[in-house]
């Protein structure tokens, strides 16, 4: 292949755009220096002003639907992120915060580490949006029949957890508690629509084979009602948890390295 | 369906409790390391390349030095100190952010995690020229390997491994022909069948192979699969994300590509009052 004949490099001259364009942020600059902002908007608003007359929760919604939400859905948003605040310290994000914290890595790496393993696809940011296009797709299929043919198309040689669908399944050979009881007071929010509703029935359907909600199937319901965009939902969901995951980190970054187990030697089998 | 279990089974997470079975290796206090069932220090190190190691730990293969070398000429032609490129832009923004080198170089291998370039279209290119490779000895033409392929892009020559962004043409081609040939490798057959493809689509459509399709194929010679081989190259373009934060961070912070307010082109909502 040595002789053969090779396209010579050029360029392909696409038309690419001559500015980043945005539809969230606009910053008005100081009269005396093109670089400083003096004014930020957010889809419009005046940052300052939002600062005054807003919640947290409130902008939050702003930033990523370009709308200020009602008082229902930041209620139903507000209630979501306490749920999602910590994923706790037996979650492998968090653990690798704490890993990160007790090895003493510098603390600005601790939340970055934290996050990218947040990333999984096991309970973790990269079900969100497989989620959220499940459910969406079938609020209109009834969910006990649905549940039932997975159910039976279900293969049994499963090692470990199961998720019969995107966002549902079990967790450690049975129905996560948690996520069950946090559905219960999401469902009563007035905010709660279609994807919520769908995905109760489908949790309620699987519990007779020791299946329920996931976290994550409950963060792409709740992502869903509220108009979040599919893609965003990973994303969203690193935010949500990102807290607790530096919580459990930085609480280590001053302790001794022996402040985390260190598996002994006798536990420690190498299997080549 | 069948009825709830009277209590859950977690033997197998029970079993996993403060114990870690590897079947890669460890450290062995006092005796050895040990990685794949060889003893680092007396059989690795000063014996194998860093290259094989990483491949080794990648794979579980121990690949020739020959072999490794080849993957390290790889890693060579996708490490280019071109700020442009999206990871490498990654990694010069870290440096007028004066970001720790490692968060800036680890933040643009990230990047490069993508569906469009860097590493991770070699398990569909991969996927691809072996697809054709079977297709090929089971009869079918190349043109009709090209025109079926095609055909699921409208028509257009979008087969992964071919083509790409930018530029038309891939000057990492013949720089790893030549590597290869120096390092005293045949040209197998999933190498032959890309070139043959690609003389399809120069043909038809003015297109050639580029660096994913060209590893893709010879690295599908050596009995590699699309896995093993997106697990060797994950840091591939390392080293030009380093390149392009320490050049950033040499000039003044926030000095890369400086941005004027106006240089946004904010096209969202007027300026608006917040409702009461």
């Amino acid at each position: 292949m040595s002789e053969k004949k090779h396209i010579k490099v050029k360029s392909r001259n696409e038309a690419f755009t001559d500015k980043t364009r945005t539809n969230i942020w606009h910053e008005l600059p100081s009269d005396n220096n093109p670089y400083i902002a003096s004014v930020c908007h957010c889809h419009g608003y005046d940052l300052i002003e939002l600062m005054q007359k807003r919640s947290f929760i409130e902008v939050f919604f702003l930033l990523y639907r370009g709308e200020l939400p009602n008082q229902e859905q930041a209620q139903l948003l507000e209630k979501l992120m306490i749920a999602l605040i910590n994923p706790g310290p037996r979650h492998p994000a968090t653990r690798a915060a704490m890993n990160a914290g007790v090895g003493k890595t510098d603390s600005v790496h601790i939340l970055p580490i934290a996050l990218s393993i947040m990333g999984g696809e096991h309970q973790g940011a990269a079900c969100i949006e497989p989620a959220m296009r499940f459910i969406r797709k079938n609020t209109k299929h009834d969910p006990a029949e649905l549940a039932q043919q997975f159910v039976t198309e279900l293969s049994d040689d499963v090692e470990g957890d199961i998720t019969i669908a995107p966002g549902f399944g079990n967790r450690f050979g049975g129905i996560d508690q948690m996520p069950a009881h946090i559905a219960q007071l999401l469902i009563a929010e007035p905010a709660s629509g279609k994807c919520m509703q769908w995905g109760q029935a489908f949790a309620l359907s699987l519990n007779n084979n020791n299946m329920g909600w996931h976290t994550t199937g409950l963060a792409a319901a709740v992502f869903a009602d509220l108009g979040f965009q599919p893609r965003m939902g990973a994303g969203l969901f690193q935010l949500l948890s990102a807290p607790g995951l530096f919580a459990h980190g930085i609480e280590l970054a001053n302790k001794p390295t022996t402040a985390m187990p260190f598996i002994k030697d006798e536990n420690y089998v190498i299997e080549t | 369906m069948s009825s709830k279990p009277e209590a859950d089974d977690t033997s197998l997470w029970d079993e996993n409790r403060n114990i870690i079975r590897s079947h890669k290796g460890g450290w062995v206090m006092g005796e050895a390391v040990y990685n794949h069932g060889y003893n680092m220090m007396d059989e690795l190190v000063g014996h194998k390349s860093y290259m094989q190691i990483v491949i080794l730990n990648a794979t579980g293969r121990l690949v020739s030095k020959q072999l490794a070398d080849w993957v390290e000429a790889v890693h060579i032609c996708l490490s280019w100190p071109d700020p442009r490129i999206w990871c490498n832009h990654i990694g010069a923004l870290g440096g007028t952010a004066r970001c720790s080198i490692v968060a800036a170089t680890v933040a643009g291998v990230i990047a490069a995690d993508s569906r469009a370039y860097g590493s991770k279209p070699l398990i569909e290119g991969v996927g691809f020229i072996q697809r054709a490779h079977k297709e090929l000895i089971q009869g079918t033409s190349v043109e009709d390997i090209v025109s079926t392929e095609c055909a699921r892009h409208g028509g257009k020559p979008y087969i992964m491994g071919y083509a790409r962004p930018i530029a038309k043409g891939d000057e990492r081609i013949p720089a790893m022909e030549r590597v290869t040939k120096n390092l005293g490798f045949e040209v197998g057959p999933h190498l032959t069948l890309a070139g043959e493809i690609e003389e399809v689509l120069m043909r038809d459509f003015d297109e050639g192979m580029n660096i994913n399709g060209y590893v893709s194929a010879f690295l599908s010679d050596q009995g590699l699969s699309a896995v093993e081989i997106y697990h060797m190259f994950i840091t591939t373009v390392t080293s030009g994300v380093t390149a392009c934060y320490v050049d950033a961070a040499s000039k003044p912070a926030e000095s890369f590509l400086a941005l004027r307010c106006d240089d946004i082109d904010y096209q969202g909502k007027p300026h608006r009052s917040l409702p009461d």
